[in-house]
């Protein structure tokens, strides 16, 4: 048990040094920009504007909201508590909405789209693999030149390929939005059939990419496994193949979900580009409005809002891995 | 070194992907020399002209002509004037009327215009009709009628006045052969949004990209090797500091960063060889690891050991006695950089913060502007669909590379 | 004489590599052991012995194939049959095998009681859970090993307690022949001489009727096999009880091998090390004399293409070579 306890307490001591880091780079990357910001959004705001003192005035006031008239350490601090109040600021673009108010509201569609997505990608694409390594001959030849080529379509790629067969051409599904554009979010059947068939296509199109590059994986993975000696004696038993190939998955598997945390970061970026297509009310087309509209304060928050999101989904698979894996519990709980 | 060659040239794999690698790249090389000029020039005024070879109208009147009787002329213009939509509407109008229609077939363009001609009148308000759709029927007829109408066209030429003089009779039979005309375009790919030879920005674009992918593996490889090698190497407290580093940014997702030095550096500043340095900074830390790791597998070996009891300098050693061990490795690494490279481009040009648009084209650009201006919802797949296509098939071929090189080295993953 | 528990009769085996080569690894080996006899088989490494050990299980998967030969266990001639018939009834109830790399040969990723349910379930389906641990409990009792290793995971034993476990598992269901490759080569000292312990017990308690020890370690074979055979590029060059292959080995490389060992007895001729220059030859092509006469001092212009003859003594002891023993014993006087 005390293995455990010292387990979790390395992880959870990495998982608050990873977020410190993070939150410092998001806070001290946007202010290493060469020009103002503050200027510059001025600029943007005054557009057409003739009174300087107005234009003074503009400034000041975005002064005073990003604070950066006081000193840079007094900045951060002021940054940190806000942040931990659950205070991101305001808009510009979507003036006079709070940030967190935005976010808040785009952050459960991002979740519920992208973490079934990816589990269902891993999956499948560990499945494929699995049965691509078993069967090897003939079935491997075709699937791993598929997966191999599936796994190389971005994600952006799949979901206007998906949107123009399903949605333009056959017309199976809607193509933009999280739901019909005529509807309020309610609880009503009727809304939640629309969302239910607005998730159709962003679902499936990270679903058939994360496919492909697992399956791909979950193959050398498996092969690894049937080659590795325990295999060839546990045949020598008289124990039969089904249950062979149950251990042989079973091993391969369990690293398949630390591959599944460090892959999980790399994977987001893709599916937020993939929401953008699709007019997704997540995080990725908050994102994507936020950088047209320069709205620095949004574009913030959101970045900080994904690598917070990352950082726990890997600290989750990672105690979880430690639980199921005894090989982790072997190397890492006697340290 | 040779036989190593010789055995990578020999895996399956390897071979189809650097086969398909070094066709892009030739075609980058080539295609230029055939079709030489600014791929950003907008030849097009409009957007999105559909793939296709383009005749000048106006030469082609001034061509000399050759008459041709074609039996099948006449249908061929009758199929190409009256679309599917026209046939499935005059079929309305028709159920709308009460005429039979039993038997019809759609295709059958003759029995559909003699059915047309005896019973459309345009007097004739069919229930629940709408006073638009009545409208319709009449454009419709009028253009039916002109299927009918002379086997003439005059054209003449307009003088300041505005009198009109006759040059040119072109009737119904009258043919001329492409390659007199003055003027041929062959837009095999269409043009875009912005009315520019798709073709030809694509395989300038193809080119950028594939530079923005080595650059910035050149760089996440090269920060990578060096601080794998010193981390494998030097150990100790470098090690510590080193994997420290390594650690957190592995689990900071690069594409936030990337998205936020993007955003810091500004629209001006970014040229392509900076956004390809910034993904190069955000993508090293899978290159250290697997660097470090294979530098400790190596560093207590003999000959390593031997180097260091005959005093050579901590440079050496590593230049001669462990980079040759882990160059495979570096190499796998370095190819699956300039791929994620390229595709880092593409999503980071997709949210807005790609390369500064005016100079040259990018993949990610060409999809962001495709996106921008709806291809993907008017139908206009060439300017999208050979995009991906693209950036697929480079990809594709590099891990292919990859995964044939592992196979050669990685003797366990052998078919 | 004692009833014939294992013989082996001119068998042939080959592996075919990647580039569709047949490598004659195994090529017309016959023997036989006797019921509590133990027999020890020796030479360099890629001699075959490792080969020989798989090829005697009966159950063939690539690269590994089957040619001609049999293999009559107490009476059974399982080279002929089913491989579906020979994993169900021979392996492990018949015949075991604990490999090489002890330290790989159990799932990692498995509790100990879980193989031995496994094991135990494949030929006997129905096997109550509650007897199948009281009679693993029992037997690694009797063998000396703790209790609480079968609720362990195999990453958590020690190399010596791998490989004991290992032995134990493989001989749970008394099989009549144990095949051991190099059972004890990878250990320190103590835990070799454990594993050495242990099968003399397995032996003398009755657990297993008779044993195939294959070993590099020659001065091992003296001391644990009452029998020795040496093995050379695929074939049986000598055989003979350990005491006479150790101090009167006949055919010239039995000869060099042994003299190439230091055995801590009186007697022994121990003050000369002798190793014998060359290389095995080639076995996708192996040579038409007799394969030792490259590395041979004393070979004759002949031994390079006459078929060579087996000299048999009829007491079991045999040899392969040209020269008769006088000839050779004459050799061996003027070295």
């Amino acid at each position: 048990m005390k293995g455990y306890r010292k387990y979790f307490g390395k992880k959870i001591l990495w998982f608050l040094i990873t977020l410190i880091v993070a939150v410092i780079l998001n806070f001290v990357l946007p202010r290493l920009m060469p020009a103002d910001p503050v200027a510059a959004i001025t600029g943007k705001m005054a557009q057409g504007m003739t009174d300087a003192s107005a234009v003074q005035e503009i400034y000041k006031r975005y002064e005073q909201e990003f604070g950066t008239n006081k000193s840079i350490t007094e900045q951060f601090f002021i940054f940190v508590r806000n942040i931990l109040r659950g205070d991101m600021g305001t808009s510009f673009s979507q003036y006079p909405r709070k940030v967190s108010d935005i976010i808040s509201s785009a952050i459960g569609w991002t979740i519920c789209l992208q973490l079934p997505a990816i589990l269902v990608g891993w999956l499948l694409g560990n499945l494929l693999g699995a049965i691509a390594a078993y069967i090897r001959k003939g079935f491997d030849k075709v699937l791993l030149p598929i997966s191999l080529f599936l796994s190389n379509v971005p994600a952006f790629g799949m979901a206007v390929i998906l949107l123009v067969i399903f949605g333009v051409t056959l017309k199976v599904a809607p193509i933009a939005g999280g739901y019909a554009f005529d509807m309020i979010p309610n609880f009503s059947w009727r809304f939640i059939r629309s969302v239910i068939t607005h998730y159709q296509l962003p679902f499936w199109s990270i679903v058939l990419v994360s496919i492909g590059g697992q399956a791909v994986g979950m193959r050398s993975m498996s092969i690894y496994e049937l080659n590795a000696d325990y295999v060839k004696y546990a045949r020598f038993l008289g124990i039969k193949d089904r249950k062979i190939v149950g251990y042989v998955f079973r091993n391969a598997m369990l690293p398949q979900v630390t591959g599944l945390a460090l892959s999980i970061g790399t994977m987001i970026g893709g599916a937020l580009v993939a929401e953008i297509i699709f007019s997704y009310p997540g995080l990725g087309s908050t994102m994507y409005a936020a950088v047209t509209a320069a709205d620095y304060p949004l574009i913030s928050a959101t970045t900080l809002i994904i690598t917070i999101m990352v950082l726990v989904v890997t600290f989750l698979l990672d105690i979880v891995y430690g639980f199921i894996d005894p090989r982790v519990k072997a190397a890492q709980f006697d340290i | 070194m040779k036989n190593t060659l010789r055995q990578v040239f020999h895996a399956p794999k390897f071979v189809t992907g650097f086969v398909i690698f070094v066709l892009i790249l030739l075609t980058m090389f080539i295609y230029p020399l055939v079709n030489p000029g600014n791929p950003l020039e907008m030849i097009g005024v409009g957007t999105f002209a559909k793939p296709g070879i383009y005749v000048s109208m106006y030469d082609a009147t001034n061509t000399s002509m050759e008459t041709l009787r074609l039996p099948d002329a006449d249908d061929k213009r009758l199929d190409k004037l009256l679309s599917q939509t026209d046939r499935v509407s005059m079929i309305d109008w028709f159920d709308a009327t009460g005429v039979d229609i039993t038997g019809l077939d759609l295709s059958d363009t003759d029995t559909l215009l003699t059915l047309w001609n005896a019973n459309y009148d345009p007097t004739v308000k069919p229930k629940g009709m709408t006073q638009a759709k009545r409208n319709y029927f009449k454009r419709l007829d009028a253009s039916i009628k002109q299927i009918n109408a002379s086997d003439t066209l005059i054209v003449s030429d307009q003088a300041e006045d505005g009198t009109l003089t006759e040059v040119r009779t072109i009737s119904k039979t009258d043919y001329v052969n492409t390659s007199q005309v003055a003027n041929v375009k062959a837009l095999p790919l269409g043009t875009d949004n912005f009315g520019r030879d798709v073709l030809k920005e694509l395989v300038s674009a193809a080119g950028t990209s594939i530079q923005i992918g080595l650059i910035a593996g050149a760089v996440a490889t090269l920060i990578g090797l060096t601080l794998g090698l010193l981390a494998g190497y030097v150990g100790g407290t470098c090690d510590d500091i080193i994997m420290f580093i390594t650690n957190i940014f592995t689990v900071i997702p690069g594409f936030v960063l990337l998205i936020l030095i993007s955003y810091s550096i500004g629209q001006e500043q970014r040229g392509a060889s900076v956004v390809a340095a910034v993904i190069g900074l955000t993508s090293w830390t899978w290159t250290a690891r697997s660097v470090r790791s294979q530098v400790i597998s190596l560093r207590n070996r003999d000959h390593v050991n031997l180097s260091k009891l005959s005093g050579h300098s901590l440079v050496r050693i590593i230049l001669t006695d462990i980079l040759p061990y882990i160059a495979s490795y570096v190499v796998m690494a370095f190819i699956l950089q300039v791929s994620s490279g390229i595709l880092s481009e593409a999503q980071l040009s997709l949210l807005g913060l790609g390369p500064k648009t005016t100079e040259v084209p990018t993949l990610g650009l060409m999809m962001n502007w495709a996106m921008l201006y709806s291809a993907h919802t008017n139908g206009s797949w060439w300017a999208y669909f050979p995009v991906i296509l693209t950036i697929t098939l480079i990809s594709f071929s590099l891990n292919l590379m990859n995964t044939g090189l592992d196979q050669v080295f990685n003797p366990t993953l052998r078919d | 004489m004692g009833k014939i528990m294992l013989e082996v009769k001119n068998l042939k085996t080959k592996y075919v590599t990647r580039f569709h080569e047949d490598v004659y690894a195994v090529d017309g080996v016959s023997f036989r052991i006797e019921e509590g006899k133990s027999l020890g088989v020796a030479g360099e490494s890629g001699c075959g012995k490792s080969t020989l050990a798989l090829s005697m299980m009966g159950y063939y998967f690539p690269p590994l194939h089957y040619i001609s030969g049999d293999i009559i266990i107490d009476g059974t001639n399982i080279s002929g049959m089913k491989p579906d018939d020979v994993r169900k009834n021979i392996l492990g109830t018949e015949i075991a095998y604990i490999p090489q790399a002890a330290m790989n040969a159990l799932n990692p990723t498995q509790r100990i009681i879980r193989f031995v349910t496994d094991v135990i379930r494949a030929h006997d389906p129905k096997a109550d859970k509650k007897e199948i641990r009281e009679r693993a409990e029992a037997r690694f009792a009797e063998l000396g090993l703790p209790r609480d290793v079968l609720d362990k995971h195999a990453v958590e034993l020690s190399g010596g307690m791998k490989q004991r476990t290992v032995i134990a598992v493989s001989t749970i269901l008394s099989p009549k022949v144990l095949i051991a490759d190099e059972p004890s080569s990878a250990l320190d000292v103590t835990s070799q001489k454990m594993v050495i312990k242990m099968m003399r017990e397995l032996m003398e308690k009755g657990y297993i009727k008779s044993m195939l020890f294959i070993t590099h370690e020659l001065p091992l074979l003296y001391n644990v096999t009452d029998d020795i055979m040496v093995m050379y590029a695929g074939q049986i060059v000598e055989k003979g009880t350990a005491r006479e292959m150790v101090f009167d080995p006949v055919h010239p490389y039995s000869h060099g091998l042994m003299g190439s060992i230091l055995v801590p007895e009186e007697g022994t001729r121990g003050s000369k090390l002798t190793a014998i220059p060359g290389t095995p030859p080639n076995l996708k092509k192996p040579p038409q004399g007799c394969r030792f006469a490259e590395r041979c001092k004393f070979a004759r212009p002949e031994c390079r293409y006459q078929a060579i003859p087996e000299t048999d003594f009829g007491d079991g002891r045999m040899y392969r070579c040209l020269l008769g023993v006088d000839q050779l014993k004459e050799e061996y006087s003027h070295e």
